[in-house]
């Protein structure tokens, strides 16, 4: 049972010791898994992932100088540290896993230099130094003592059993620590008034009572450090997961939490989610708003039931109403840059609309194969190459801006319709202004799908409402496919299909109200 | 070894770029990563413009690619996530590199030994593709308007089920493919010079699938190969020298006796087809 014991404490020291090692031994550099080497006019990059998940980033880019993404310093192109890391990547190109490590690690920084020059050169040695090596260089320590007691065979073998996590812990609350060492396993420790401890004195698991003095450091893991009247602690009180009671002793050195930053990581990751989480609220709200709002399929009944036709239906006429507007500016555009173009388009589909809607229908069908025929021919000839690239995305925004150019085109020529009848509330809708011939013919040309929107606000009158979408659907797919063929007929308005002539016997039967013969009114075909 | 140090020269003016190419946008990669173990990895690269390198390296490492690309426009991919390694060049907006009035580079290096699945997507390239070393189970290789050779320099170790090399406007050769230790290899032509050497260590028996639609396709057969060739052809003439013809088909004379068989099924459009025996 002794021996056990002695066993199992002697695996604990061992596993210590290696926390506590001065750092005589050679620090081992971390395995290279991948690498990423990149150079341009602007900068040059390296990235390196590691095999135990770690990564690392360091570039000059375009004046500055950034290690994971975080600007550390700046460089001018050319200057001494652009050269000196420049090179650096050239051998890095070549080198792989232990001899790059080796490499980067053992890059000399330039010496010479501005300050910014040099402060950045040290920012990016430092990044490669602590990136690749998985000890952190620290300077000879002196030879010293350790101690280790503990309490009985469980807390040790619990200890050593769950040492990972302490041993973290340890490592970061010993750094940097000198002389001698005292540690105490999850037993409670006194130092007496009068009596006083050289050295470190670490407890784990425990409570250390300071009513004397300790001429160095204390280390506090997972216990209750207290020091009491007259006592006194001449270093650092470095605790981990410990509570502090200071009963009127000294603390010269200052309190330090080893974990001061992991919690402010945790504070800091907590925030994060409780942000993410009321995003994700949000966002699941946002949602259900407009669900409802759209009324997407769920029928089911809520609240906003009684008023979901109306919405839907408003909803429906102004969103007709921006469609209006959209094409009446995009038509406006037209009438302003080529507005003799749109009049011969317009005469070809109003003189024309059964030959028009006929080419408006074949050129809708022959588009697909025209377009891909095309491609492949440019791509065939080798030397179309370049042309096919501008013709496979260019073709289909012609056709549509062709199908657009003859819809309002019709729907100026309904406008005008529109203006001569008597139609209620046309009466706004003046010839001599083709702006409003414009809008009143789109508005024409919705009618339906606005009456068919507010139709099926009221309650069973669905039928209605769709008969009169479908009209809607007709009387677009017309308008599109006459105003599409009268684009195709004239060349888009370059070429007329019929001019129009003076005649001025209709002109003087117009004027004066009579009749003076044949032919009058009329223009004469002319194939341009 | 030349290529190499071409790469060593061209990293060098990149290094050197803010003295020799101020204004310009090209970029010179060189990615790895470390060959962690011999488990089966899917390999896709895609490249869409200039000049494209294929091979096997011996070092420990699973890849390594070098690359020269205008960064302005493009950049490079290398995912590697689970078994699949994704590898290439894509624009910002996604999809292949297609312009090149200017072209780059990819030289790309493939772990031999390691079974692989191996998909190579390019463009309008000049490629050259030594496939000889890799340990392929699957091999898929389509290319656009190119100028390609494909190498299978050494025979795959491993048994492949299905070898695919689609051509569409090229001129492209594939030597060796008795190397690639495949039950069936199907080409797909589209218009162009089509070359296919059926050079290299046949281990098994096999099925040659070739549709061609128009362009010249010349067949490389070693001797001692066993070959029976049927053709459906529209108007593509056949010079078939060497082959003997049985019915409907064409053999080699010794395709009884022969250690391997290959059965080629040729379906032509236009042009022409013409058998060429090799030692």
């Amino acid at each position: 049972m002794h021996m056990s014991l002695l066993l199992r404490k002697a695996l604990l020291l061992l596993g210590l010791t290696a926390l506590i090692t001065p750092s005589g031994v050679e620090a081992q550099l971390r395995e290279i898994i991948a690498k990423n080497v990149g150079a341009s006019s602007s900068g040059a990059t390296l990235e390196l992932a590691f095999a135990d998940d770690g990564e690392l980033a360091i570039s000059l880019d375009d004046g500055d100088v950034l290690v994971d993404g975080e600007v550390v310093g700046s460089f001018e192109s050319g200057d001494e540290l652009d050269a000196a890391w420049r090179t650096l990547l050239g051998q890095a190109m070549a080198l792989e896993n232990g001899a790059l490590a080796e490499a980067l690690v053992s890059w000399q920084p330039p010496e010479d230099g501005s300050t910014q020059t040099l402060d950045a050169s040290q920012a990016v040695d430092e990044a490669l130094e602590s990136a690749l090596r998985n000890v952190e260089p620290q300077s000879e320590r002196p030879e010293g003592s350790l101690t280790i007691s503990g309490g009985d065979e469980n807390p040790l073998m619990h200890l050593l059993v769950n040492s990972m996590g302490r041993l973290g812990v340890l490592e970061e609350a010993l750094e940097g620590l000198e002389e001698t060492f005292q540690i105490h396993v999850d037993e409670d420790v006194v130092i007496e008034e009068g009596s006083v401890v050289d050295g470190t004195v670490v407890v784990i698991g425990g409570s250390l009572r300071v009513e004397g003095g300790i001429e160095g450091d204390v280390v506090v893991v997972d216990g209750t450090l207290d020091v009491r009247n007259d006592g006194y602690i001449e270093g650092e009180a470095r605790v981990a997961e410990a509570r502090v009671v200071r009963n009127n002793g000294e603390i010269r050195g200052g309190i330090v939490d080893v974990l001061e930053d992991e919690r402010a990581d945790e504070s800091e990751m907590r925030n994060r989610l409780r942000d993410e989480i009321r995003e994700e609220i949000r966002r699941d709200l946002r949602n259900e708003i407009r669900s409802v709002a759209r009324f997407d399929d769920d029928e089911s009944f809520s609240i906003m039931s009684p008023i979901r036709p109306v919405v839907r239906g408003v909803g429906g006429v102004v969103e007709k109403l921006i469609m209006v507007f959209i094409l009446g500016l995009i038509g406006a555009g037209f009438l302003a840059f080529a507005g003799e173009n749109m009049d011969a388009i317009a005469d070809t589909a109003r003189r024309s609309p059964g030959r028009a809607a006929m080419v408006g229908f074949a050129g809708t069908f022959l588009l697909v194969p025209v377009w891909l025929l095309g491609a492949l021919a440019l791509i065939v000839s080798i030397v179309g190459i370049p042309v096919a690239l501008a013709w496979v995305p260019l073709f289909p925004l012609a056709a549509v801006m062709a199908a657009v150019l003859g819809y309002i085109t019709v729907a100026r020529n309904a406008g005008e319709w529109l203006a001569d009848s008597n139609v209620p509330w046309t009466g706004w809708i003046r010839k001599s202004n083709p702006v409003f011939t414009l809008v009143g013919g789109l508005l024409g040309l919705s009618a339906a799908f606005v009456a068919a929107n507010l139709i099926s606000i009221a309650p069973f009158l669905n039928i209605l409402s769709g008969l009169l979408f479908a009209a809607g659907v007709i009387i677009t797919i017309a308008a599109a496919q006459i105003g599409f063929g009268a684009v195709l007929l004239t060349r888009a308005g370059r070429r007329r299909e019929h001019y129009g002539t003076y005649d001025a016997d209709a002109a003087w039967a117009e004027a004066m109200g009579i009749d003076v013969g044949e032919g009058s009114g009329k223009g004469s075909k002319n194939e341009g | 070894m030349k290529m190499k140090r071409g790469w060593v020269v061209a990293v060098a003016i990149a290094l050197l770029a803010p003295i020799a190419a101020e204004g310009q946008s090209w970029k010179t990669v060189t990615m790895s990563r470390q060959l962690e173990n011999s488990d089966a990895v899917e390999v896709s690269v895609e490249y869409g413009a200039g000049r494209f390198i294929v091979r096997s390296i011996d070092e420990d490492l699973l890849y390594r690619m070098n690359l020269r690309y205008d960064e302005d426009k493009y950049e490079p991919v290398a995912d590697f996530t689970g078994d699949r390694l994704r590898l290439g060049v894509e624009s910002h907006r996604g999809g292949m590199n297609i312009r090149g009035r200017e072209a780059g580079e990819l030289e790309l290096e493939l772990a031999r030994g390691v079974p692989m699945d191996l998909e190579l997507k390019f463009g309008a390239v000049q490629a050259e593709i030594d496939l000889g070393g890799l340990a392929l189970t699957k091999l898929e290789l389509s290319t656009g308007a190119s100028e390609s050779l494909v190498d299978i320099s050494e025979p795959n170790p491993l048994q492949m089920s299905k070898a695919t090399f689609e051509a569409g406007a090229a001129e492209f050769a594939v030597h060796g493919l008795g190397n690639l230790n495949a039950e069936h290899i199907t080409v797909d032509a589209g218009i162009g010079s089509i070359t296919l050497g059926l050079e290299g260590r046949w281990q098994r028996d096999a099925e040659l699938d070739i549709q061609m639609g128009l362009g010249s396709l010349e067949l490389l057969i070693p001797e001692g190969l066993g070959i029976r060739l049927r053709k459906d052809s529209f108007l593509a003439s056949l010079n078939s020298e060497g082959l003997i013809k049985r019915g409907d088909v064409y053999e080699s004379p010794d395709f009884a006796e022969a250690e391997h068989r290959v059965v080629i099924d040729l379906d032509a459009a236009f042009g022409s087809i013409e058998v060429i025996w090799v030692r």
